[in-house]
């Protein structure tokens, strides 16, 4: 298969995939305002099958670029959104609560959409994005973007409980207060662990390539604004044992910032970082 | 700790106005850009916000914050992991309720839940108490991130103060000095690989440095390029940029009495002639006009070379316009020619010998979120009642409920294991 052949199928994945969310945000959402549960159980399996149709787009893609494919808009949103799937996946198996993609599924909608309005277009590496660190940086990014969006959709929940009137579903499907709490806690610790690392793999990286591993650009500068946010929350918890409704506003205002630093910077903002 | 928070959000705001108010730029440009707000951005240095004063000072000052913090906790954080996990303490503070209960000997129980030594004691009024602690470290964890932080900004500090940094441009051939160090650069080669579709795949220089006519010490030689910088002497040479450069040839009554190379944006005064003088402007490769007629590169290939220069008489400008390959400007009895283009390369130098700070910071940094989120410190213990069963129950200073839940889940497995063997088998891994 030539390259043009594996992107012509990555294309046809790539669409499935968003079939697949759409339809799992419906099902999770009929699930949710219906209380269907078997409706619950169908939106888990679509999702599912959307996130490996969607590896394996990411993975064609990266056949038929030669690369990695995180190098520009469309290829960083669509990996965003693998991510933020990857991240929901992981807590909804192992918290196991259902109603977690009802909140998070239309955030990845929102994001792969984003991804679907940009150039789909493959274009050859600039020099400075030949290194090895574009592979630990932006795929550190994608982790820690995918946990930030996780306990965003938690924080929701989590600022939601009170007023949902069916009290019963809530308790046979969500977590107590305490739990989702505790989970958005356990979501932005991973998440802010990986930003870390996004920040170190970047400096490193921009040491090698530009000769400053620090150089105040808007994008390093709303990375580290993104970073004393969470430090912040993380803070803030430990020390001062703020938790509940508090600290669910700062995940959501959080996850704002991480928007922020990933689309309003490059449509905003002019940046070194504008490819990304 | 509130003043902490307050420094924090500070800075985030300080960065958050610096990213959004373009830095660095002339005073015309916000009295322009922002009439109403040029006065309040220049006054409170917000046109350079990451190297203004308050800014330095809010760094400085949440330096001083970290460092006291740390200073602080750090004989409390000590006793901690010295005295803080015994068994005695658990108990005092332990209301009796038990997680889950067991007939055999807990050792299995402990080995289930990750606990690999145990200690076997007994209470003063008898009762038997196993226990286990791990994962102490973990409480390390915000202080070494502290101290990582702390770590980050002094080497960052410290290079800004410190660090030596030149530019060097030129085309091969061309040798010249780095800066104030005594050392020379000359350029042995420059390559530009370009793709098949006319994009650039790398740049690279082959260049030498050594010591300056009249300085001892040997040349060494290397190859940089985007990504892969040069070290040499203590200092790192970055391939940083190019651009186009040409010869300014200057002819009198057909006879060539001047060769000067211009790079882009430089220029050159007519040795011969007092106060005249010739910019290179701009160059353009594969010469073309947009639609409003003005000149752009059609491909980054030379194929079609075309000159902007402009023409200087005392300062005045004598005329400005675009050169094609072979024409020439006549001044009186002289003549100015572009020749020979061809692409020069601009090498950054930089001696940072503060940049393994900010790299141990930065590392100290990761380990301390490691430390603080995935090594929690746990306790578990077991308490033998009267009749013979284990009353088991534990803390975990960052992860309570889910810790007790898994120790209460664990407990039930066991439980359930222990009904479906045969009775009268050996149980537990350990005899007190």
């Amino acid at each position: 298969m030539s390259g043009e052949q594996f992107l012509s199928v990555e294309n046809g994945l790539f669409t499935a995939v968003m079939v697949c969310y759409l339809a799992a945000m419906v099902l999770y959402f009929v699930f949710f305002a219906m209380k269907k549960e078997n409706l619950g159980k169908y939106g888990s399996w679509v999702i599912t099958a959307g996130f490996a149709l969607h590896t394996a787009a990411l993975v064609v893609r990266g056949i038929g670029a030669g690369r990695l494919p995180l190098t520009n808009q469309y290829e960083f949103a669509t990996s965003f959104a693998w991510g933020i799937c990857l991240c929901f996946l992981v807590f909804e198996r192992k918290y196991r609560f259902r109603a977690l993609g009802t909140f998070v599924t239309p955030v990845i909608f929102l994001i792969i959409g984003y991804a679907a309005m940009q150039s789909r277009e493959v274009r050859e590496l600039m020099p400075a994005l030949r290194s090895n660190w574009l592979a630990i940086h932006v795929s550190t990014a994608i982790i820690s973007y995918g946990a930030f969006g996780v306990s965003f959709a938690v924080s929701l929940m989590f600022l939601m409980r009170p007023s949902m009137a069916d009290k019963e579903f809530w308790e046979k499907h969500v977590p107590g207060a305490e739990r989702l709490d505790l989970i958005s806690y356990r979501a932005v610790s991973l998440g802010f662990l990986f930003l870390s690392f996004v920040i170190v793999s970047g400096a490193i990286w921009a040491e090698r390539a530009w000769g400053s591993y620090w150089s105040w650009d808007p994008k390093e500068t709303w990375s580290l604004v993104t970073w004393i946010i969470y430090a912040l929350y993380l803070h803030l918890r430990l020390s001062r044992g703020w938790k509940g409704r508090q600290a669910a506003v700062f995940a959501a205002v959080g996850f704002v910032c991480v928007l922020f630093t990933y689309i309003g910077v490059n449509m905003l903002i002019p940046s070194i970082h504008s490819y990304a | 700790m509130k003043c902490a928070v307050g420094l924090l959000l500070i800075l985030a705001a300080a960065c958050t106005m610096g990213s959004l108010i373009p830095q660095g730029e002339a005073a015309g440009y916000y009295t322009q850009g922002y009439p109403q707000a040029a006065g309040a951005i220049l006054m409170l240095g917000l046109d350079d916000v990451f190297h203004c004063w308050w800014f330095v000072a809010l760094t400085l000052f949440l330096c001083v914050n970290l460092l006291f913090c740390n200073i602080i906790h750090f004989p409390s954080l000590v006793r901690k992991s010295r005295y803080g996990f015994s068994w005695e303490r658990c108990l005092k503070g332990w209301d009796g309720t038990a997680l889950g209960q067991t007939d055999g000997e807990p050792g299995k129980l402990f080995a289930k839940m990750g606990f690999k030594k145990i200690e076997k004691k007994q209470t003063e009024d008898g009762a038997q108490v196993w226990y286990g602690a791990r994962h102490k470290a973990g409480i390390w964890g915000p202080w070494l991130c502290h101290l990582g932080m702390l770590t980050v900004i002094a080497g960052f500090g410290l290079g800004q103060l410190c660090q030596e940094q030149y530019t060097v441009y030129g085309v091969p051939g061309q040798t010249k000095p780095v800066g104030d160090t005594g050392y020379e650069l000359t350029i042995d080669s420059f390559d530009v690989k370009l793709r098949d579709d006319a994009t650039v795949e790398q740049y690279t220089t082959a260049l030498t440095v050594g010591m300056e006519s009249g300085g001892t010490g040997a040349y060494m030689s290397g190859e940089t390029s985007v990504n892969r910088p040069l070290s040499l002497f203590g200092m790192k040479f970055y391939q940083n940029s190019t651009g186009w450069a040409a010869e300014a040839e200057v002819r009198k009554d057909g006879e060539v009495i001047q060769e000067t190379l211009l790079c882009a944006g430089e220029y050159a005064p007519v040795e011969d002639r007092e106060g005249l003088a010739v910019m290179l402007n701009a160059f353009y490769p594969d010469y073309g006009e947009d639609a409003a007629g003005m000149p752009r590169t059609l491909s980054p290939a030379l194929r079609n070379p075309a000159y902007l220069y402009t023409l200087y008489y005392h300062d005045q400008i004598l005329g400005m316009n675009v050169l094609k390959n072979g024409e020439k400007i006549t001044v009186d009895s002289y003549e100015i020619r572009f020749v020979t283009p061809r692409q020069y390369t601009l090498i950054q130098i930089k001696r940072d010998p503060f940049g393994w700070l900010a790299a141990v910071g930065g590392v100290m940094v990761l380990a301390s979120l490691l430390l603080a989120f995935y090594i929690r410190p746990e306790e578990m213990w077991a308490v033998r009642a009267g009749d013979g069963t284990w009353a088991v129950s534990g803390r975990s200073r960052k992860s309570g409920a889910m810790f007790l839940e898994s120790i209460s889940a664990a407990c039930k497995k066991m439980a359930e294991e222990e009904a479906g063997e045969p009775a009268g088998e050996e149980r537990g891994d350990g005899r007190l």
